[in-house]
């Protein structure tokens, strides 16, 4: 399959000076980063506060330039400042404020907006506008204005918009963040379907990990370092390297560990509660033969 | 508490005046202001008149709407209304005290009476049927000749636009600033007026914290859509003249060469008086 981002030893440098400008310290955000994303998959980026996953997600459509190392997006090196824009159509970004990212007055003039930037032409924004507001399940607000719709829905809005701009992946960075348990529910539905659907290449940087058990591959980051990646299986299965550093594991994961390590004999790790209660079942009636 | 102020004064009906493209609007509101200044005999004013009222009976705005916009001028109408109406040097018709009331002083007073008031509803009327992107858009195709003299137009235009987009996010942030500060006794309603501008230094601080915070936000974001500025872009709401727009461009014209007619026949007639 293709490679539709590709990093190699990434490092980005952030530079912290006083006040007469004078470099302070240098800080590596990220450091010696190698991944790489085929075409139509979902994958998630995990980590702690500061781990980098934000940084390295800018880095994925432009927003910041390796200090060293490049960064492929679609075949296109980031660090060519001719292609910057094509980089941004390609790899499109959603961020975790949803009042922060909308910029039109109406729905339909903020999902048109990445296109007018793209200088298309104005009856194709139109057809764009209102398929992707149809594929967030948005349609029927075109004429609402944004400070009237709940934070799902604003977030919904915000990937209409880089929908509509046709790009190859998205990237949401913690989408979900400022949402209440259901409008996390309407904006994880709507990037699973964009995905299966749509064929969209999902680059999902979350904290809640219920999020990303179906996801086809995770990364773990920590302290500026890729520290494990593998499918959620293969992370989830290292319950105690995660909590090491400071992250949770889903719920059934947890409940599955500890029931194994005080003796009950279930195959790890568990990952959804379903396979929890079948595996639960299993080993009782293991136990009983 | 806050959230209820409604964003600029638009009225939402349908009418052919709110069908009007922006563009027409605002020029129309320019030929009228104009000729309210350059033309004031009483005939002239009683076309203004007419066509004031044609355009309020077509834009289906209720009055009281309109004569909204006085209440904030009233004290200054007045002011000017006495100021006329006393200090105007001239063939006196009664005097009492230190005040002279003359013919010109009568005449100039209810001149500027109505000048004034027909220009503060003539403009209303362009706010209230007009919704406030609608005249952004307008705007920033009005000014487009000054990108001749590199003056930035469309980024003008798109700071308008986000100013108004966020009006309602930051009065919402107000209102919760606010109520934090009461949560830890601030006083807002302290009837010393000095103590009072005080205490909303705590709500100005993190209101304009937070509003930094939002821009540095919202430019990453609009940088990752791929905004790069007006050049290049294309339009999702292109304005377009309709047949309204002529009829009404046309209206103008015979408005203003009627004031002009009647202006030119008048100083005719008093020349010719004088002759």
């Amino acid at each position: 399959m293709n490679k539709l981002v590709k990093t190699q030893d990434v490092t980005y440098e952030y530079v912290r000076r006083d006040d007469d400008g004078n470099v302070e310290n240098i800080v590596n955000a990220i450091e010696g980063i190698n991944i790489s994303i085929e075409e139509g998959q979902m994958v998630a980026i995990i980590g702690h506060n500061g781990s980098g996953k934000s940084t390295l997600a800018k880095h994925l459509n432009a927003l910041l330039t390796p200090t060293e190392g490049t960064v492929w997006v679609d075949g296109i090196d980031t660090s060519n400042e001719e292609k910057v824009w094509d980089v941004r159509q390609k790899a499109g970004m959603v961020f975790q404020n949803p009042d922060n990212q909308i910029v039109g007055q109406v729905v339909e003039e903020d999902v048109g907006f990445g296109c007018e930037n793209l200088g298309i032409k104005t009856e194709e924004i139109w057809e764009r506008v209102a398929d992707a507001l149809k594929s967030v399940d948005m349609y029927e607000y075109r004429n609402a204005s944004p400070n009237r719709l709940s934070g799902g829905q604003k977030q919904r809005v915000s990937i209409a918009g880089i929908i509509a701009m046709k790009p190859k992946c998205i990237i949401l960075d913690e989408p979900t963040a400022m949402l209440d348990p259901r409008g996390r529910k309407e904006v994880i539905n709507a990037i699973i379907r964009l995905n299966k659907e749509e064929k969209v290449t999902i680059i999902l940087i979350t904290h809640n990990m219920e999020e990303i058990i179906g996801a086809d591959k995770i990364f773990v980051m920590d302290k500026g370092k890729l520290v494990m990646e593998g499918s959620p299986r293969e992370v989830f299965g290292k319950v105690e390297e995660l909590t090491e550093m400071g992250l949770t594991v889903p719920e059934a994961t947890l409940i599955g560990k500890k029931l194994y390590d005080s003796g009950l004999p279930i195959s790890l790790p568990v990952l959804t509660k379903e396979e929890l209660v079948s595996e639960i079942g299993r080993a009782r009636l293991s136990k009983f033969r | 508490m806050l959230r209820d102020i409604t964003l600029g004064q638009y009225y939402n009906t349908k009418s052919v005046i709110h069908n009007l493209d922006p563009r027409t609007k605002i020029l129309g509101t320019m030929v009228y202001m104009v000729s309210l200044f350059a033309f004031n005999s009483f005939w002239t004013y009683l076309i203004a008149f007419a066509a004031l009222v044609t355009v309020i009976v077509l834009s289906k705005v209720p009055v009281r709407f309109m004569l909204r916009g006085m209440k904030a001028i009233f004290l200054f109408l007045i002011i000017t209304v006495l100021y006329n109406l006393f200090l105007t040097q001239g063939d006196t018709i009664f005097s009492f005290w230190i005040f002279n009331v003359t013919i010109q002083g009568l005449k100039q007073a209810i001149l500027m009476f109505f000048r004034l008031t027909f220009l503060v509803v003539g403009t209303s009327i362009l706010t209230l049927t007009t919704t406030p992107s609608n005249l952004t858009d307008g705007l920033e195709a009005l000014m487009y000749p000054l990108k001749l003299v590199k003056v930035p137009v469309a980024e003008i235009a798109m700071m308008m636009s986000i100013a108004l987009r966020f009006i309602p996010v930051l009065t919402e942030e107000t209102d919760k600033i606010m109520r934090a500060q009461k949560a830890r006794c601030a006083d807002f309603d302290s009837k010393n007026l000095f103590k009072r501008i005080k205490s909303y230094v705590p709500i100005l601080v993190p209101l304009f914290i937070s509003a930094f915070r939002r821009a540095n936000d919202l430019a990453t974001a609009m940088e990752a859509r791929a905004y790069r500025g007006g050049d290049g872009r294309t339009k999702m709401k292109p304005l377009k003249y309709k047949a309204g727009d002529w009829i009404a461009y046309t209206s103008m014209l015979i408005y203003g060469i009627a004031a002009l007619a009647i202006t030119v026949l008048i100083n005719f007639q008093i020349f010719m008086l004088k002759a």
